[in-house]
């Protein structure tokens, strides 16, 4: 028997780009989550090893979800600005210039596909001066 | 001219939003960016940028002399608040708030009148701050409403039927940094604040701080050896000031899971913390509803008094208030609505979304008031502007910033511009125009950057000046990108229609290198060694709607028995991986799943690759599908078609003598030839079939119509009613299309809204079911296929159809019908 699907995700490409570009467009609560755990899922299995290969079942989580036009983007490292809104960051340490992520609590959530895509979930991250890195 | 106001704000102290009324309806707007409804009072001046909400709330801790907040409670003072762009007034600061919600409006419209919020605590010289810095923000009418009002309108607005004549009430709000409580009571018929309470350092940031301070860090010290923990995570210099705000973030969701469950898990292994020792602490805590009321009962035992000292003054008992009206998201807490109604004896109402019940109650009394339009000339967008543009930045480039500079002839005083970019990804805050300005614009590798360009007066109001966005497109929309000029395919088994289908992988028009995953599975099982068994993955070019007999191969890769280590099992996945490079090669690679092997070649842009003995099988497939056009054309008297599909059929006849001598390993391009003569004639044959492919789809989708059209209406729910007029409401997108597949795909949605009608209703499953008991001599377990029968019969005695369902769906599987298929159709590519 087929399971029943909300329509958005059985839209097709096109359908995805029209709905990128509507402003009330939303994605439900249960796409964020689970998105939000299979980053963490990635990412334990990153620091504490994979010895049986779950990190090419979680690759392919995150394709079926990107073929509906789900991703997320992990900004670990990537400089951060006043001009930035995809990232709600806190700033870590003293200073509040040349920051950059060092944290990332949540990544960031898209909606689209390569040529273009909206973000629908900042991500939640730590910032700290480069200045205070190096001192540490 | 006089108008309805329709919009309302709400200024908070911590949070602002804004919502409007509209034909009986109130819509709470979203951040354009982040979309959320909320945007934090918070006002930055940095790098000459003005920022509003979230960009600037992410300085206010650090840069305290470049970051105004909480200035809400300076409102009506002498107080000013000083930075580093000179001092600010709490009056200019709440303006700034309310010109970016003014962004929020999706819709484009102008806001000239507004409803805006005050605390009930607000005196006259208050409110008159708060008017003041509405006009500041070019709203030309500002009508003021206290907050607790706005509040009980929001619940009488979604109660409808209630009577609250005679009656009063407290509105309890406490929200992310703040609290109030206000008496509220109807006299001479208006909604009147009679008595409030309040303080202004209370919310749900605090119960979080409380959570990390009082749960998590003593549970930490008695799990490795810290001599200052606290210290160190809440001091900027500290060695584990990281860990204070990541266990704060945790600690907000942990509050927010505990309005639902009875424990919460804090999981921060990712983040490993280490002791003096050197130790690695085990980073996963579990904190449980209890511990987490007993550290925040103090604080809410404080509220209760204040509501206990309103009752007093105003000498009141409990039983003479028809309830407690809860505003605010920190009353989605349990415990918060418990202690209330325990210790006050009153019950609390919680039928409102506490978080925007404000905004939304401002915008119903806005809805029901009336302004005077005074100015006449205050039409939409201001496009008396004599300013004159030029800009100049590169559409197409490879970096990964880019400079946009205009230049600008004209008044260029008091006015603003700002750049935000489509995706919400970057926003330059409002920036004072200058006769030339220039600005980087971060660029997203491989994508369309657009970012919306536009200048504004001194209330945030457009000026128009003939330029609003700026497109520029990264890395491979460079020129020198090429572009794809067909749609690039894999041939797949459409084992339904006995033939094959088309699985786009890369589209016409995507720019050069590409690469692309699909997972495809094997259909029917390839035994190890054999020869027969063959897996062939087709990549073809063409359109990729047509059939794949029309389009041109550009790379197969075959996997037989005798290179697989095991049986691959039919249904078992194959993962696909497609390259094009620039110069258009292809490597096609296939993980096979079953066996755990990886398969990979390339195949050069510049050649082409025809296997000739596939070719002498795709020109007599060809001859057989012309045979069984031409009867289809002859049975409905379509004589022009049959004329043509007969010259084609000759045409194809001639191929198959040339393809029969062709020698496996020819090297002369004869090959290419033939392959040439069968696409062409295979494109014919489909330009003169289309009309009919057209038709049968328009019928088929039609009875389906009608159909699924009325089973809905009699017996669909909410859900399907809902996509059945989903998919009739676009139908004009797909029916009129020359594209059968199109109309296809919408039939396939009606049938599976069909589908899952039909399994609802006990006549279909009782009709199924015996129709399986008809067949049951042909299943695959005799006796499980009888115990089945037994227990499907008894629930139908029962009118269990739920079970019955389940029975049906068991006794299929017992069905040999998979193999039948199977075995009826001579697979072409293996794969499905």
């Amino acid at each position: 028997m087929r399971l029943y699907y909300p329509s958005w995700l059985t839209s097709k490409k096109k359908e995805i780009v029209d709905m990128v570009h509507l402003p009330t467009f939303e994605v439900p609560k249960w796409a964020f989550t689970l998105l939000n755990n299979l980053y963490e899922v990635e990412r334990k299995l990153a620091t504490s090893g994979d010895p049986g290969n779950a990190t090419r079942n979680v690759l392919k989580m995150k394709d079926a979800l990107a073929e509906q036009g789900l991703f997320y983007e992990d900004p670990m490292g990537e400089v951060f600005k006043e001009t930035r809104t995809d990232l709600e960051a806190t700033i870590t340490g003293t200073g509040t210039e040349n920051l950059v992520v060092v944290e990332v609590i949540k990544p960031v959530i898209r909606f689209g596909e390569a040529a273009f895509s909206r973000v629908v979930q900042r991500g939640i991250v730590l910032v700290e001066s480069k200045v205070d890195l190096k001192n540490n | 001219m006089s108008n309805m106001i329709n919009f309302g704000i709400d200024l908070g102290t911590t949070n602002s939003l804004i919502a409007k009324f509209d034909k009986g309806h109130v819509e709470v707007f979203k951040n354009p960016s982040g979309s959320k409804e909320s945007l934090p009072s918070v006002v930055g001046f940095r790098n000459d940028r003005i920022l509003v909400g979230d960009q600037a709330r992410t300085y206010a801790l650090k840069d305290p002399k470049g970051v105004a907040s909480r200035f809400k409670r300076k409102m009506g003072t002498t107080e000013t608040i000083k930075l580093k762009v000179g001092s600010k007034t709490p009056v200019e600061l709440s303006a700034f708030v309310i010109k970016e919600l003014k962004n929020f409006i999706h819709t484009g419209e102008q806001i000239e009148a507004a409803v805006i919020t005050i605390p009930a605590s607000f005196d006259t010289v208050q409110s008159n701050a708060t008017k003041e810095s509405g006009l500041g923000a070019g709203i030309k009418y500002v009508h003021l409403l206290q907050e607790p009002i706005a509040a009980s309108l929001a619940y009488a607005n979604k109660e409808k039927g209630i009577n609250l004549r005679n009656s009063q009430w407290m509105v309890y709000d406490l929200g992310g940094g703040t609290f109030d409580v206000a008496l509220v009571k109807i006299i001479e018929g208006e909604l009147t604040v009679v008595d409030h309470e309040g303080d202004n350092y209370l919310g749900g940031a605090d119960f979080d701080e409380l959570i990390v301070e009082k749960l998590i860090v003593p549970e930490l010290c008695r799990r490795g050896k810290f001599t200052d923990l606290l210290a160190q995570m809440k001091s900027e210099k500290g060695k584990y000031n990281r860990h204070w705000y990541i266990l704060l973030h945790h600690a907000e969701e942990a509050k927010i899971e505990l309005t639902t469950r009875t424990s919460a898990e804090i999981d921060i292994a990712d983040y490993p913390l280490e002791d003096e020792d050197g130790n690695s602490i085990d980073m996963l805590l579990t904190i449980t509803r209890s511990e987490f009321e007993a550290i925040i009962k103090p604080a809410i035992d404080g509220t209760v008094e204040m509501m206990k000292r309103i009752l007093t003054r105003n000498s009141l008992r409990p039983e003479d208030l028809k309830y407690v009206l809860m505003v605010g998201g920190s009353t989605y807490i349990p415990f918060v609505r418990k202690r209330v109604e325990e210790v006050m004896g009153l019950s609390v109402n919680t039928s409102i979304d506490p978080t925007n019940a404000i905004a939304v109650g401002a915008a119903y009394f806005a809805g029901t008031k009336e302004y005077k339009d005074a100015s006449e000339n205050s039409a939409a967008p201001n496009n008396n502007s004599r300013l004159r543009i030029r800009t100049s930045y590169n559409r197409n480039t490879q970096e990964s910033e880019e400079v946009f500079t205009a230049k600008f002839e004209g008044d260029v005083s008091d006015l603003f511009y700002r750049i935000q970019s489509n995706d919400g990804s970057f926003d330059s805050g409002l920036k004072k125009l200058s006769p030339r300005i220039s600005e980087d614009l971060p660029l997203r590798e491989g994508a369309f950057n657009l970012f919306t360009f536009g200048v504004f007066d001194n209330h945030n109001n457009p000026v128009d000046v003939g330029f609003d966005s700026i497109q520029i497109a990264q890395g491979r929309y460079s020129v020198a990108g090429q572009m794809l000029p067909e749609d690039i395919s894999l041939v797949v088994d459409d084992v339904a229609n006995k033939d094959t289908r088309l699985r786009r992988i890369f589209a016409k028009n995507n720019v050069l290198p590409a690469k692309s995953k699909m997972t495809v599975e094997v259909a029917k099982t390839v035994v190890k060694n054999s020869d027969e068994d063959v897996i062939k993955i087709i990549v073809v070019e063409g359109p990729s709607e047509r059939h794949s007999s029309t389009n041109k191969p550009i790379g197969i890769l075959q996997i037989t028995g005798q290179q697989i280590n095991r049986d691959l099992i039919r249904g078992t996945e194959i993962d696909l991986t497609f390259d094009l490079t620039e110069s258009r090669d292809l490597t096609i690679s296939a993980y096979l799943n079953g066996t755990g092997q990886e398969f990979s070649q390339v195949y050069k842009g510049q050649k082409r690759y025809v296997d000739s003995r596939l070719l002498a099988t795709e020109v007599i497939e060809l001859e057989v599908k012309i045979q069984s056009e031409i009867n289809d054309a002859a049975n409905l008297g379509n004589f022009d078609s049959v004329q043509g599909l007969q010259n084609l059929l000759s045409n194809v006849q001639g191929l198959i003598m040339d393809s029969h001598v062709l020698a496996h390993d020819d090297v002369t391009d004869d090959r290419f030839k033939l392959e040439d003569k069968k696409r062409k004639i295979a494109q014919e044959v489909f330009e003169l079939t289309a009309s009919k492919r057209l038709d049968t789809a328009k019928n088929s989708y039609e009875e389906a119509k009608e159909e699924v059209g009325s089973l809905v209406s009699d017996n669909g729910n909410d859900r399907e009613k809902h996509i059945f007029r989903e998919i009739i409401a676009r139908e004009q997108t797909f029916i009129n299309s020359t594209n059968p597949e199109r109309i296809e795909i919408a039939t396939r949605e009606l049938g599976q809204i069909r589908w899952s009608i039909l399994v609802r209703m006990p006549d279909f499953l009782v009709g199924m079911f015996n129709h399986l008991v008809e067949k049951r001599t042909s299943m695959n377990d005799q006796v499980l296929a009888k115990q089945l029968i037994e227990a499907g019969r008894v629930h139908i005695g029962q009118q269990d159809w739920d079970d019955l369902k389940q029975v049906n769906s068991r006794l299929w599987d017992l069905m040999p019908s998979d193999i039948s298929e199977a075995d009826d159709m001579r697979l072409y590519t293996g794969i499905v």
